[in-house]
Formats: structure tokens, C-alpha cells, sequence
């Protein structure tokens, strides 16, 4: 199993999804996350070792290649696209209740921005890291994440934005939240983001990568 | 002010990495030009005149050397089938994909001039160009990859795997429509066509060069062979493709906060290439100060050198930038004294280490300082210290007169010490006398024959 439970992690790491995937082109052939995933629970794995001993281990590599500039979106995408592979079949089973998550997760872009990649990219990598993610989409309203966060008490909130021009309303929403509930712990990201700006609005955290959330997100849930 | 040089002659000899007597300005005002008319950005950017008018005002505010028409990524992108939503406050922003649609590339076709707002754009084009022949007029273009973003959606990241061939017939058709633009452009009077592709900031170096180096590259030949200039822009952390980037002979690269000047000055240099940026946007020019936004402008052109730089801001101008803002940057690029006024008070005065000046000091003779920026390059600080010498002369050896030059370590050590602020200044034994101000000789006469009255009780 051990050994089973590794080539799933080197699948995502890598990002082959299925067999019949041509990529990455030294795997083709091969079975992907999508398959041993399935072989992984016939043989009598949990999800959520899967879950921890498998994605969260691949996703992790991929996290700090892609922080110390070793991959790049189109890689990580590959990997998430691996890591979902192997999600569709365990979801199920976190649904009925027989596996647990670390935390949850409430992410957005903010209202006015439409670019989603950085969003996309960012729940992916926290989701395949243990956490059930609530993903809101794109041009999120302040008030929208005010009632999902009242839905999820415990929730961290991530924001992100891609357009200096959006910032100034990351700015906006972030008090909101605060205003509602100053123990609710905002991160914010995205290209134009920096840490002065976190400083300067009174987020909680900012990361230029997504590991950097995961970290903080871990560091909360320990 | 310096009126010597034309703006558009500045960003040319920039561009060539000439030696500059002054380093050229480039607002990137986009929706930006629209606040200033008090309208919002969809209306702004859907009309030839309101865009006339913005940048018209930008160039009465900014006194800009170079300025592009507008700031605005979809244009191509719209006139290809996307649909736009139009938020009030900034550019629009493209919701659907064609290609992600029931359409084939090759169903596209090559926009004409005719097409969406292209003929807005370039309405507005020939008649800002007929307004403002001295400035540079910069015409932008969507980059091939982020325009393929835009017709294939984020697919396009993974494609690049999973079929390369794909991409790569979208990548020539976008890299197509840009030389179509950039023709347009250039008809129509630009002196630069910016190649804007920010969404390469977000592949791999491999990938740039397997799917953006070559169509980039046709792109600025193509636009070299028209006699034009050519910059390619990149917002967000793309360090890794600055090289690759360099190697698509643009004549200069533009880059964002995200990646250092300095890295990318060696770069570029190195290649020959001039390069431009990179004023940071949200946390300076949008929330800072005046003087936050003088001394990040001075910083960065203190990077970036009289060789091969352009000042600009690291990508389009936030729309609520406060105008005062970017009016304080005018003002030092084109005022040197401030530069080096700036330039002094920012060593705070612990770090400089002061001089001992027990020996400067002189029981017989007046000694006079004038504290300059370097009057070989500043009028004023010529004049001032013309007039000390004058004034010195009927008193032979009985005056000691020494210019300092805060453009050397010296001079700003002997500037702390005497506690100088403004420059020029004239400091005679060790008391301002003089500031900015030159004075008459006879006055100067004056002062120093009170000095010398106080030596001799």
C-alpha cells in the first residue's frame, strides 16, 4: 500500500492525471492518479490516508517548486488537475461523513475581478492539502463572504485579486469582515499584491505562493 | 525645466541607450486619463474623443515625455468575439473564450481596422499625434499569450502539454493580429508599439521560449522593419523570462514592481536592450505621499541611470491615483535640484558620518562652503558659486571658498555636518548664510567683510 500510496504522490507532483494522458511525456502510458486512486481504495485505503499519505504529500512538493520558481502555473495546473482526478473519488466519501478535513476554507476574488487562476490555483492547492474549501468565485461582494463566513465559524477567509485596480475593494472587504467579526483571519494574494499592502489594510497574511496559505492555514489548525 | 530636448526625443535616445541630459517620463495613464475627466472607464474607453481629451489632460498635468493612447488589454481580444464586462473602475475584463466555444481558430479571422474600437483607438491616435508631434506616442498592443488567454481561456496552460500544436496555431494567429495593430498603430502616427503580455509572468522559462520567443520575436521585427520602436511590457514576477524576454530583440523591456530594476537594468544592458519601470503602483503612487511618490521615482531613476532608462510606473496607472502624486514626480524629473536635495535627505543624518571640521576652521581667512548639487550640470549652483568667486576676489587670501559637491560622498558628509538642507546654499564659517538664492556680489562683499571685522577684535 505504502508503495501504492507514493506513485499517487509522484503522479501529482507531476501532474499525470490518467493513462491517457501524454504528460508529462517520461510517464506516458502509465496509470495516473486517476487510476491508482481507485486501485488504492479497493485495496482497502482510506480517503483520508490517500488524502494525507498521497495528495498532500505531491501537492506539497509541487507548493515549493512552484514558490522557489521551479514550476510554473501550467505545471501546477497539471498538478491540480492529477490531484482532482484522485479528489472525485474520495469526495464522496468525505461527504457521507466517514473522513475528515483539517479546516475549512472560504475563497474568492474580489468584487470587480474577474481573473480566477490565482483563485483557482490557490484552492486547489489548499484543498488537496486536507481542507474542504468554499470556493465563491469570482467578483465576490463583501456581504457574500460575511454570510458564508457565518455558515463556517471556524473559516479561514482567503481574497484574491489580480488588478491593481481591484486592490482598493480588497481593501474594503477586508474591514468589512473585520468589522463583523475581528477574530476571522483574512489572507489575501495575488500578482499585484504585497506585504506592505497587507500591512497597510490589516489583513492577517499574505503570500506570494499558495504554500505560504498552507503553511498558515496548518499552523491554525494545529 | 528643461526644454532643450523634445520628450519624444528623449524616449528615442533612451531607447537607443544614448546618454540622456534628462530621464524621460511615461505615465502609463489608461482609465486613469478618464478620472481626470470625472467619467467612468467604460465610457472613457468607448469613445475617441473622451479619450483625446484624457490624454490631453494627463500631458497639461504630467508633462509627460512619452504617453500611450490607451492602457487597455482587450481591445484586440473584443473584436475577436470576447465578451467584455465593463466595471466603472477599471479597464474591462474579457468573460468568455471563443475558443472554449463551439469556435475553431481557424474560424477567426484577422480583425480589420474597421472592427470593435479599433477605429476609436486609432482615431484618437492621429489625433493626439497631430496635437503633441514632441511626445512620444506610445501604441498598445496585446501580447500573443495573453491574447491566446483571452480567446482560449485557461486551458491554454494546459494545452501546452497535452497538445502543443494547438497552441502553438493559436499562439501565430494572435502574434498576427498583433502585427495587425501594431501596423494600424504605426499608420496612424505611434513612435512606440508596447507589446503587452503580462500573463507570461506565469510560465516557465521552456514554455516562453517553446510558445512566446518566436511569435515575439517576428512581432518586433516586423515592427522594426516599419521603423518604429518597439517595448514589451510584463506585469507581475516574470525574473525567470527576462532574459528569454531580452532575447526577442525589443528595443526596451518595461517590467513591474514585482522584479527588481537593477536586475533587469544588468539584463537588458547586457543585451543591449533599454528597459523602463517600474514606480510601485497600489502602495506608493495610489496610498502614498507626494513625497512617497518623489523619492520612489528617485530611487528608481537613481537605479536605473541616464543610460538606456525610462521612469514609468510598473503597469497601468491605478484610476483614483491622486493627480498630486504624479504631478510630484513631474516635478522631479524635472527639477535636479530637488533630486539632489532629495537625494542628500535621504541618508538620515546618523548614517552619514559626519566630518571633523576643527581643521576646516581658520583664525585669519573667512571660509566659505557652498554646498551644491554639481554646478558643472546645475545652473543655479554655477551662478552661486560664480558669485562667491567674485566676491572673494578683492579679498586674496584673506578667502577661503570650496565647493562641495553632494555628488560625492564629501559633499553630502560636509552637507550633514553643516547642517545643511536645500542646495544651492552658501555657508561662511560655519553660518548659513544663503540659500537657493544667489546674492548679489556686493552683498556677499559684505557679509564676508563682517566676517573678517570679527577675526580681527
Amino acid at each position: 500500500m505504502e508503495e501504492l500510496l507514493k506513485q499517487i504522490a509522484h503522479c501529482v507532483e507531476f501532474g499525470k492525471i490518467n493513462q491517457a494522458s501524454p504528460y508529462p511525456p517520461d510517464m506516458k502510458g502509465e496509470d495516473g492518479a486517476d487510476e491508482l486512486t481507485v486501485r488504492a481504495l479497493e485495496q482497502g485505503a482510506t480517503a483520508e490516508e490517500i488524502l494525507t499519505d498521497a495528495l498532500i504529500v505531491g501537492m506539497g512538493k509541487v507548493g515549493v517548486k512552484f514558490r522557489e520558481n521551479k514550476v510554473f502555473v501550467p505545471q501546477v495546473l497539471m498538478s491540480a488537475k492529477a490531484m482532482s482526478a484522485a479528489m472525485a473519488h474520495l469526495k464522496p466519501l468525505f461527504a457521507s461523513g466517514t473522513a475528515k478535513r483539517k479546516g475549512t476554507f472560504i475563497i474568492g476574488t474580489v468584487q470587480g475581478d474577474l481573473h480566477d487562476i490565482g483563485k483557482n490555483l490557490v484552492a486547489m492547492m489548499v484543498e488537496g492539502n486536507g481542507y474542504e474549501v468554499i470556493d465563491l468565485g469570482v467578483d465576490v461582494e463583501a456581504a457574500k463572504f460575511l454570510s458564508e463566513a457565518e455558515k463556517y465559524p471556524d473559516a479561514v477567509i482567503g481574497l484574491s485579486a489580480l488588478l491593481t485596480t481591484t486592490m482598493a475593494n480588497m481593501e474594503d472587504t477586508v474591514k468589512a469582515i473585520k468589522e463583523k467579526d475581528p477574530k476571522v483571519k483574512v489572507c489575501i494574494g495575488g500578482a499585484p499584491v504585497t506585504q506592505d499592502f497587507c500591512n497597510k489594510i490589516n489583513a492577517d497574511l499574505y503570500s506570494p505562493d499558495p504554500q505560504g496559505l498552507v503553511e498558515y492555514l496548518d499552523e491554525l489548525a494545529s | 525645466m528643461d526644454y532643450k530636448q523634445t520628450g519624444l526625443t528623449l524616449v528615442k535616445k533612451a531607447f537607443n541607450r544614448e546618454n540622456v541630459e534628462r530621464i524621460p517620463w511615461v505615465p502609463f495613464a489608461g482609465v486613469h486619463a478618464a478620472k481626470l475627466l470625472g467619467i467612468g472607464a467604460g465610457e472613457y474607453l468607448k469613445s475617441s474623443g473622451h479619450i483625446f481629451n484624457g490624454v490631453s489632460k494627463a500631458v497639461e498635468l504630467y508633462k509627460p515625455d512619452g504617453i500611450p493612447v490607451v492602457f487597455d488589454l482587450q481591445i484586440e481580444a473584443e473584436a475577436l468575439g470576447c465578451r467584455l464586462n465593463w466595471p466603472d473602475n477599471s479597464p474591462p475584463s474579457v468573460i468568455s473564450h471563443p475558443l472554449q466555444e463551439d469556435i475553431k481558430i481557424e474560424d477567426l479571422s484577422i480583425p480589420s481596422a474597421s472592427d470593435g474600437r479599433i477605429p476609436i483607438v486609432m482615431d484618437a491616435t492621429g489625433k493626439l499625434r497631430e496635437k503633441y508631434p514632441d511626445i512620444a506616442l506610445y501604441g498598445l498592443i496585446t501580447g500573443p499569450f495573453t491574447l491566446a488567454l483571452h480567446l482560449m481561456g485557461t486551458d491554454i496552460f494546459m494545452k501546452m502539454f497535452e497538445d502543443p500544436d494547438e497552441v502553438n496555431k493559436v499562439m501565430s494567429f494572435c502574434a498576427d493580429v498583433g502585427k495587425m495593430m501594431a501596423d494600424y498603430y504605426i499608420g496612424a502616427g505611434c513612435d512606440v508599439v508596447a507589446m503587452v503580455d503580462p500573463m507570461t509572468s506565469q510560465i516557465d522559462p521552456d514554455s516562453f521560449e517553446t510558445f512566446v520567443s518566436p511569435y515575439a520575436a517576428g512581432l518586433f521585427s516586423f515592427i522594426r522593419e516599419k521603423q518604429s520602436l518597439s517595448s514589451f511590457f510584463v506585469c507581475g514576477n516574470a525574473k525567470q523570462n527576462i532574459e528569454a524576454m531580452c532575447r526577442c530583440k525589443p528595443d526596451n523591456i518595461s517590467i513591474d514592481e514585482n522584479i527588481p530594476l537593477d536586475y533587469v537594468r544588468d539584463t537588458a544592458l547586457a543585451n543591449d536592450i533599454s528597459f523602463g519601470g517600474n514606480m510601485r503602483l497600489t502602495t506608493v503612487l495610489l496610498m502614498g505621499t507626494t513625497e512617497d511618490c518623489q523619492r520612489e521615482a528617485l530611487e528608481c531613476m537613481d537605479i536605473g541611470g541616464r543610460k538606456g532608462f525610462v521612469l514609468a510606473p510598473g503597469c497601468d496607472l491605478p484610476m483614483d491615483t491622486p493627480p498630486e502624486n504624479l504631478q510630484a514626480v513631474t516635478d522631479l524629473v524635472h527639477d535636479e535640484m530637488l533630486q539632489g536635495e532629495l537625494r542628500a535627505s535621504a541618508a538620515p543624518a546618523t548614517e552619514v558620518e559626519k566630518l571633523d571640521l576643527s581643521s576646516h576652521w581658520n583664525k585669519d581667512k573667512v571660509v566659505i562652503d557652498i554646498i551644491t548639487l554639481d554646478s558643472a550640470s546645475c545652473a543655479p549652483c554655477q551662478y552661486m558659486v560664480d558669485a562667491v568667486a567674485r566676491a572673494s576676489h578683492p579679498f586674496g587670501e584673506k578667502v577661503i571658498y570650496k565647493e562641495h559637491k553632494i555628488t560625492v560622498k564629501e559633499g553630502v558628509q560636509m552637507m550633514a555636518s553643516l547642517g545643511v538642507s536645500n542646495l544651492p546654499t552658501i555657508v561662511i564659517d560655519g553660518n548659513i548664510e544663503f540659500i537657493s538664492q544667489i546674492p548679489p556680489v556686493g552683498k556677499l562683499g559684505e557679509k564676508i567683510t563682517e566676517y573678517l571685522k570679527l577675526k580681527t577684535k
